[in-house]
């Protein structure tokens, strides 16, 4: 899922000065999960907004905001209350507040959209409504198979490719002492399934250009471009 | 001159660090030389060559490159440091044909320590490749060639060193990467600080049949806070308490006698193993030739 924060309240309402009639709009996927932008938290927020004096014209929740037509399905019934609003408050994250742009310009309606959370990585949920994890960063060419299924990409701070720089202490990267080293990880591991030896290849350097932004995904083709 | 000439002719290899000023260089008159400078000076006699770090600590300075030249310009030999932290593999390469073009001999090639540990936190990190890739990198150019197999005017001639920790748990994964980076092309290589004797056989023991010269490397300790603060900072060096505790048992104005004692004490006990020596005085460069004339007869 993409990991989501709630922006501070003052920075919403700084973003919606100005505008009286307010859209809430969260979506019931990942902000959901990440208890930041499902049901009842734009129903939190609609109410919070309204005690400061916002009119908000209508609150809704489409079951996943960064498919176009899911979140079109979910504002098709509000076109009339969308027409009124002077500003959408997206509590999703950065591709739910994109996907919600384009939808409203294809109602051929200009409307200003401001987000209400910040998004913070694609995220694996270990206890859900408690913890999630940051475990893969998308990089278009995965080596998770030489690595013992661990990231090293994503889960090393440095993303070395090679073993682990100097500076892990009693099993903890340098950077951050409550995070287990990932290159201490995939040794264990590594020793674990018996391939130890595996890890005294030498990595090439990454094609960073298969993360070149922005991406585009043919689907169909199953093709990147 | 390269090091590894040195180390060839089975010289027992010494070397010092500074680090670069932050602030520039270019000079006014009547401006006193930079700290780097002086340091460099006060162990002209006593070292073959001088390591000048790369934005050591992420703390931003002047460029390692351009405080490498300048030394260079003073008849020393610099091992110029690189990191993978702060430059993408184009500029890495670029820079590693600037320091040749600018008769720098040797390059010390690392990881670099973490952006948030640095006065920059916000800074993106950039790690575009790591430490064996560049070494890697740094021996195609050595070959007449970029990483991507374009044909180089002119080759570069650099020796090639490289970093290993010895404190390191599991010793057996940091000798992994070792192991990949002789492979790659380092040609000698500095430790970690050690400050324990039996750590540092064991390394040695393990890495026996590695082929390349190894420099034991010492941070010197300068007050019994600096090692505290090194066991609870600093990750990949353990300070004993018998250290801290004799640093702490004099007074401010004896703590750099006790340095230099404590300093050669464990020279003279770990340099035996290793092909050479490299200290790291941070600051306290004055002591570097009293350990260096203590220790003659015993490495030297």
């Amino acid at each position: 899922m993409i990991g989501t924060t709630p922006k501070p309240f003052e920075e919403i309402m700084d973003a919606v000065a100005g505008y009286e009639k307010l859209a809430v709009i969260g979506c019931d996927g990942c902000a959901k999960v990440c208890m930041t932008g499902g049901s009842d938290q734009v129903e939190e927020m609609a109410e919070k907004l309204r005690k400061q004096g916002k009119n908000v014209v209508f609150a809704v929740t489409p079951d996943r905001t960064c498919y176009v037509t899911k979140t079109r399905t979910a504002l098709d019934p509000h076109i009339d209350e969308l027409k009124q609003s002077e500003a959408v408050v997206i509590l999703g994250c950065g591709g739910a507040a994109q996907i919600t742009r384009k939808v409203t310009e294809d109602y051929d309606l200009t409307i200003p959209i401001k987000i209400g959370l910040d998004s913070v990585g694609h995220m694996d949920t270990l206890v859900m409504g408690e913890l999630a994890l940051e475990q893969c960063q998308e990089c278009g060419e995965c080596i998770l198979n030489e690595t013992g299924g661990i990231c090293p990409v994503t889960k090393c701070a440095k993303s070395l490719l090679n073993g682990p720089c100097g500076g892990a202490q009693d099993g903890k990267c340098e950077v951050d002492s409550e995070r287990d080293c990932a290159w201490i990880l995939i040794y264990n591991r590594m020793a674990a399934l018996g391939e130890l030896n595996k890890l005294r290849r030498f990595m090439e350097a990454k094609d960073y250009s298969k993360m070149a932004k922005p991406r585009t995904l043919n689907i169909k083709e199953r093709r990147v471009a | 001159m390269k090091l590894t000439e040195l180390f060839d002719k089975g010289e027992f290899v010494i070397t010092s660090e500074v680090g670069p000023v932050k602030g520039c260089l270019r000079s006014g008159s009547g401006d006193e030389p930079p700290q780097c400078a002086r340091e460099a000076e006060m162990v002209r006699e006593c070292v073959h060559a001088i390591n000048v770090t790369d934005n050591q600590s992420a703390v931003m300075r002047l460029g390692s490159l351009a405080a490498s030249v300048k030394l260079r310009g003073k008849g020393f030999d610099p091992i110029y440091q690189v990191t993978c932290r702060d430059r993408n593999r184009i500029a890495l390469q670029s820079d590693l044909l600037s320091a040749c073009s600018l008769e720098i001999d040797n390059v010390l090639c690392l990881t670099g320590d973490y952006t948030s540990l640095g006065d920059h936190k916000s800074a993106k990190s950039v790690f575009d490749i790591d430490s064996v890739q560049l070494l890697k990198i740094a021996k195609g150019l050595n070959e007449g060639h970029d990483m991507v197999g374009n044909t180089l005017t002119k080759s570069t001639d650099l020796a090639l060193g490289a970093v290993v920790n010895p404190n390191f748990e599991p010793l057996d994964l940091q000798l992994f990467k070792m192991e990949k980076k002789i492979e790659a092309g380092a040609q000698f290589f500095q430790t970690q600080a050690v400050y324990d004797p039996a750590v540092f056989e064991r390394m040695v023991k393990k890495t026996e049949g590695f082929g390349v010269p190894i420099q034991y490397g010492i941070v010197v300790i300068k007050s019994p806070q600096m090692g505290k603060f090194m066991n609870k900072n600093i990750s990949g060096i353990m300070v004993p308490d018998r250290i801290i505790e004799a640093m702490g048992s004099v007074s401010k104005e004896d703590r750099k006698k006790k340095a230099v004692e404590i300093t050669t004490e464990l020279v003279r006990e770990i340099a035996p193993m290793a092909q050479g020596v490299h200290f790291m005085p941070l600051g306290w460069s004055d002591i570097v030739p009293t350990v260096v004339e203590a220790i003659k007869g015993t490495v030297v």
